[in-house]
């Protein structure tokens, strides 16, 4: 696969780490144990389009939101974590 | 200076150099290598810094792009000098790192123009040559190393590799530039 | 020699080759299968099951047949096509599958006995006795039935791999391809052209028709000289496209080597990897034949493969008889009109369809069958079927047309369905299968030369224009567009066996019973009957098996489908996939920076992860690893050692915020931490389960350096950019791995003040002025810029002092020189091992990813103030309620062993599941204690110092009394470390 790195354009998915599900960007910060029980185990695993993490480890060492159609491969689009995180603490904030 | 004696990454007194063809390999231990990380309250560097996959020279130093806000910056000459202490003169306010023994620099230089250096680089790495023409630098594995490759010119490539895995990067590149002049 | 007049061989010069040991001629130009066909030698081979004679029946990667062992000693491959090996001189092949010579094989009595060999005759006739399967059943097939054999020598060449990226990628080189890569090579797209062939031209090569009213070899030239010509075109010839993946990404082999006698320096084979824009495929098409009774017999050729040997290699088809040709057609015609315009003798050409004209000076049989076939070890006589009754033919081979089907395959990757034309009959590219893949020509159903050209022509525009190119005016030459005419006749039914797969000794009657057996899905079919597999896939056979069974079950051929298509496209060998190297470098190692010293001193070395390390040094007269293990243990406990600890993953950690971002990273407060000191770090998954452990230093108020284990070194890192960049990207924090830049040793031992003391400039290093836990920057032996941390694993007093790397070697041999008299002496991972485990230190045996900050002893330490990654997690009911407890273990009698891995149970107590206590982590021989020493999870263990257990290792049926104690075996209360 090729993955459509936002910096460095188009870059081979062997250059990436897979993490999983991009929630996991969203720690709850309550310090419920509910609410982290919930963030450690439970996960969406779509047949389709899915919002996930990669991490450039043998490249620029950026986390990317990767969003991958799992049924077909298709990537949709490429982010820096980085950013979604800032945009969603500011639309929280 | 120290009464102690370095040794090269490649693990002797003298840098090591081979010559396959057209292309000479060259083990570059003179290279001082800090790295540089902008912090949210460093001011403006007076630096040209470079941007994704690029590298670019700048007052006797070559800054390359790492990652966003992250550059490694070569001091040539200045490996046993305190590399550090000389950048944060240069960026004040940032993050700074000594890397000269991090790594291990091996130049590759062709005598026969860009052919034989794009030949090389076909095997040794998943670049893009058509998108990596001189001032272009980047992060790729090399036989499962990761290393940065620059183009340093079109007949010239920098490789940094990890200094602990020298001697198979070496081996790595050393088999690549033989079996290239082997097939002629 | 039966050498046709023209051809593409150099007649200039002849070269030499042997075949089962026979000499033979041939020319530069030859395969391997049309030198032994201009030699006269029909038969090849033995089949599979069944041991028949086998010939060549193809001319290209399709062969299912003429299946050879090429080269000699470790270089011999078996299963190699006769009809893909160029031939060099000296090229020695040997047939297969054969027990005695090939022309009298002892297995042939496998042929009498093919009623036992029907269609799952695995799975029916031995599945009792099971036990006699592995022994006895097994064995024997594998003895009778099967291909070449290996070997089992190393391979002494190499192979390498590579990475080419293309605006577009065009696979296959005949009138289509070339016709595609002139239009892109001219609107200067970056184009790679490859071809499995060694020569250009594709399906061109193999007819007499002209282009343009000239041999097509001229164009082809033309095109050929302009392709190299231009700097943004690339030509791979003898690489097969083998598989397509996401992305545009091609999987190819190049045969770099393989028509040279050996490699030289160079390499054997290169896999590439090709990342393409947009690709078109080009693959051209393959013939398929027409079942009927024995229908295998050496001399029964594919009738196009037949007009390629005469055409391009100038041979006939191994015999001076005369050829028929069965067919159901036109195409069938064009190869007697070939043949004869060779001077080969047509003796006629049977066409099964109705009303069909001569179409040249042959004798015509139409409405007729061939239904029989004679000669042992290849053709003399053919009975044919017409409408006025029976006749015999005397020939010596015989050309099948059966039609053609297009090389759907890579368009079919990715689950591409083909779908049925029924105007060609055949299946050609659907909708669906990879992205960006056009295919052209034959294989998209246009196997005309003026359709494949004008079809590549109409790929490549599209392929540029999606990449905004625009295709330049191409001027085509003029070239046949003769239809075929396929009639639906798929085999012809009798009595006899009829072959539909050569290659696994399939025929009609085995589909036949796999019907009558419902096995009629097709994916079902071809693992009962094993048709399709193996090195050709069935190439040859697949379509026509389909049609059989559609004819069977009363399906149309569409509604049978096809089976998925998998890469390869043909076989690749496991040398080249595993690519690069073998041996000590079949992957990359890391080296310590005292490595070259450790090796010069005696050290035996371990591998942890891709690290070497120095595991211990054995001194004259020592003559068992234990020997030197204790005396470095000893050595370390009272006078001073030295043990290179670069291993361990460094992270420099700087910025504004770099205390918040530790104090949230570690289990254990952080932020109290004061500069130019160091503090114990545990961290933890956010599961709440320990997951790693290490030093954090506090270099100045905005600077910290992190130590790792060194198998967490990698995954540490990784977490810590995920923490920076994803959790809390507001932080100002700044994170580089400093592993390789220090060369770290630890010093350790009472004498280790006393040594160092020594080398520093000046530096104070008694307790007071650097107590237990500080560090800070100086400098050693004459200004060389170093970092001290007084940290201890060993439970003494102890230091790890790091200097640039490059010093390293330097500064141990110093140690060395310097400590002699305190008898300083080197120390490997074992002592390593043995001094924490004394000291009840926790290591990745204890750290496992099973076990919580509680179980090793060290619950306090996780903080309750603040929110860090697994705090929370960590105190869930199941965790906090968990009594295991990190604790030492000692044999009742001293001379017993403690075994890692052991298993726990009370006295008594029954040894099942139920009344397991907990497990051993780690052991060793301890040289303080005297005896052996483990470390142990224990149920309830806080309160159980003192008593007696039993270590249960079911493995070995062995058992060990052992006594719970505290796991500090030396100096509990640590008036050691702080002297």
């Amino acid at each position: 696969m090729l993955i459509p790195h936002p910096l460095l354009g188009l870059r081979d998915a062997q250059e990436f780490t897979y993490l999983g599900d991009a929630r996991l960007i969203d720690r709850p910060t309550s310090g419920n144990e509910a609410e982290l029980a919930e963030y450690v185990y439970l996960r969406d695993n779509p047949a389709g389009v899915h919002r996930e993490l990669w991490f450039h480890e043998q490249g620029d060492r950026s986390w990317l939101v990767v969003t991958r159609n799992t049924l077909t491969h298709e990537i949709l689009g490429a982010e820096l974590a980085r950013d979604v995180s800032l945009a969603r603490k500011g639309a929280t904030a | 200076m120290p009464d102690l004696s370095p040794l090269c990454a490649l693990g002797a007194a003298t840098p090591r150099r081979v010559t396959h063809g057209a292309l000479t390999l060259t083990e570059t231990p003179e290279c001082g290598l800090a790295s540089l990380a902008l912090r949210r309250d460093t001011p403006p560097p007076a630096l040209d810094l470079p941007g994704p996959g690029r590298w670019q020279a700048a007052d006797g130093l070559t800054l390359i792009w790492t990652g966003p806000g992250q550059w490694l910056v070569e001091l040539p000459g200045a490996a046993e000098t305190d590399v550090a202490a000389t950048l944060v003169k240069k960026v004040p306010g940032a993050s700074i790192t000594e890397q000269t023994d991090g790594w291990v620099l091996i130049e590759i230089a062709s005598s026969a123009g860009a052919a034989p250096i794009e030949r090389f680089l076909e095997r040794a790495a998943n670049i893009d040559q058509a998108r990596f023409g001189p001032g272009s630098a980047t992060r790729s594995p090399i036989e499962h190393l990761g290393t940065y490759v620059l183009r340093r010119a079109e007949d010239r490539l920098g490789i940094w590799g990890m200094r602990s895995a020298a001697e198979s990067l070496w081996h790595a590149l050393d088999t690549i530039a033989g079996r290239l002049d082997s097939r002629g | 020699m039966n050498r046709l007049s023209g051809g593409m061989i150099d007649r200039n010069q002849t070269i030499h080759f042997t075949f089962n040991g026979k000499r033979y001629q041939g020319h530069p130009g030859d395969t391997l299968a049309s030198a032994l066909l201009a030699n006269g030698v029909q038969l090849v081979g033995r089949s599979f099951k069944y041991h028949r004679p086998r010939g060549i029946v193809a001319a290209g990667s399709e062969e299912p047949n003429a299946l050879v062992t090429l080269r000699e000693g470790a270089r011999a491959e078996p299963n190699t096509r006769a009809t893909m090996a160029e031939l060099y001189d000296g090229l020695v092949a040997r047939s297969q599958n054969h027990v005695g010579p090939l022309n009298f094989d002892l297995l042939a009595v496998n042929d009498l006995l093919s009623p036992f060999f029907a269609a799952g005759f695995y799975y029916k006739t031995f599945m009792w006795p099971r036990a006699f399967w592995e022994k006895l059943y097994e064995p024997a097939i594998r003895r009778a039935a099967g291909l070449g054999e290996l070997s089992e020598l190393p391979d002494p060449d190499a192979y390498d791999r590579g990475y080419l990226h293309a605006d577009l990628l065009v696979i296959g080189a005949g009138p289509a391809g070339l016709a595609a890569a002139l239009a892109a090579g001219r609107a200067g797209a970056k184009v790679i052209l490859a071809d499995e062939d060694f020569r250009l031209g594709g399906r061109l090569l193999a007819e007499s028709d002209l282009l343009d009213g000239a041999p097509a070899t001229e164009w082809i030239e033309a095109v050929k000289a302009e392709l190299e010509s231009l700097p943004n075109v690339r030509i791979l010839t003898r690489t097969v496209i083998f598989g397509v993946y996401d992305h545009g990404i091609y999987g190819a082999v190049e045969r770099v080597s393989d028509h040279l006698p050996t490699p030289g320096g160079a390499v054997r084979q290169t896999l590439w990897r090709i990342v393409a824009k947009r690709a078109v495929l080009a693959a051209g098409a393959t013939e398929r034949h027409i079942p009927f009774a024995d229908n295998d017999r050496p001399g029964i050729m594919l009738a196009g493969a037949m007009r390629a040997y005469a055409n391009r290699w100038a041979t006939g088809p191994g015999t001076s008889a005369p050829v028929a040709i069965f067919t159901n057609n036109d195409d069938g015609h064009r190869t007697a009109l070939d043949l004869m315009a060779r001077g080969v003798p047509v003796a006629a050409v049977i066409d099964a369809r109705r009303g069909v004209e001569r179409q040249g000076d042959y004798r015509l049989l139409p409405e007729a069958e061939v239904v029989g076939t004679q000669g042992r070890l290849g053709l003399h006589s053919i009975t044919v079927r017409t409408s006025r009754g029976s006749d015999t033919l005397q020939v010596g081979a015989l050309g099948v047309a059966g039609g053609w089907n297009p090389n759907v395959h890579l368009a079919s990757h990715h689950r591409g369905r083909p779908v049925w034309d029924e105007r060609s009959l055949a299946f050609v590219p659907g909708q669906g299968g990879p992205g960006g893949l056009i295919p052209a020509g034959a294989c998209g159903g246009k196997g005309s030369t003026a359709e494949a050209l004008a079809d590549g022509l109409r790929a490549a525009t599209e392929a540029l224009a999606e990449l905004g190119l625009t295709a330049p005016a191409l001027p085509l030459p003029q070239a046949e567009a003769r239809q075929d005419n396929t009639a639906p006749i798929w085999h012809v039914p009798g009595k006899r066996r009829a072959w539909v797969d050569f290659q696994n000794d399939v025929t009609v009657k085995d589909i036949a019973l796999a019907h009558k057996e419902n096995m009629r899905p097709v994916e079902h079919l071809k693992r009962w009957t094993t048709l399709g597999m193996a090195t050709d896939q069935g190439k040859t056979a697949n379509v026509t098996a389909l049609a059989v069974m559609a004819e069977l079950t009363g399906k149309t051929i569409p509604q049978t489908g096809t089976t998925i298509f998998r890469p390869p496209y043909t076989g690749v060998s496991m040398g080249v996939l595993g690519g690069g190297d073998t041996g000590a470098h079949f992957r990359p190692r890391r080296l310590t920076p005292t490595h070259h010293w450790a090796k010069a001193n005696g050290a035996t070395f371990v591998e942890v992860g891709p690290w070497m390390r120095a595991q211990y040094f054995v001194r004259p007269g020592e003559t068992h690893w234990r020997h030197s293990v204790d005396r470095e243990v000893l050595a370390v406990r009272a006078g001073v050692g030295l043990c290179d600890v670069t291993t361990l993953g460094k992270v420099d950690v700087q910025g504004a915020d770099a205390t918040l971002f530790l104090d949230r990273l570690y289990a254990n407060a952080m932020a109290s931490l004061k500069v130019g000191m160091v503090r114990y770090g545990l961290m933890l998954r956010e599961d709440g389960s320990a997951y790693d452990d290490g030093t954090c230093a506090r270099l100045a108020e905005d600077h910290y350096v992190v130590t790792t284990t060194t198998a967490n070194a990698g995954p540490v890192y990784r977490n810590m950019e995920f923490a920076r960049q994803c959790l809390w990207p507001e932080l100002d924090v700044q994170l580089i791995s400093t592993t390789d830049a220090w060369a770290q040793i630890a010093v350790a031992g009472p004498k280790s003040r006393e040594l160092l003391s020594r080398l520093v400039d000046g530096f104070d290093l008694s307790n007071e002025a650097f107590p237990f836990m500080a560090c800070a920057p100086l400098t050693i032996c004459g200004g060389l810029r170093a970092r001290l941390f007084r940290i201890s694993f060993s439970g003494e007093l102890a230091y790890e002092l790091a200097v640039p790397a490059r010093y390293g070697h330097a500064l141990m041999a110093r140690l060395m020189e310097a400590g002699a008299d305190l008898g300083a002496t080197p120390y490997g991972t074992e002592a390593l091992g043995v001094l924490r485990i004394e000291k009840g230190h926790a290591a990745g045996a204890e750290l496992n990813g099973q076990t919580t900050g509680q179980m090793i002893g060290l619950g306090k330490m996780v903080s309750s103030k603040k929110d860090a990654i697994g705090n929370i997690m960590s105190r869930r009911e199941g965790l906090a309620a968990e009594k295991r407890l990190l604790v030492g273990l000692q044999p009742v009698n001293a001379t017993d062993t403690v075994v890692p891995g052991s298993h726990l149970f009370a006295q008594g107590a029954p040894r099942d599941l139920a009344h397991d206590q907990g497990w051993i982590t780690s052991a060793a021989y301890s040289p303080h204690v005297g005896s052996s020493i483990g470390l142990a999870f224990l149920e309830d263990g806080a309160n159980r110092m003192g008593e007696v257990i039993a270590a249960a290792n079911p493995l070995q049926g062995s058992e060990v009394a052992v006594r719970v104690v505290p796991s500090h075996f030396v100096d509990p209360e640590g008036g050691r470390l702080r002297a």
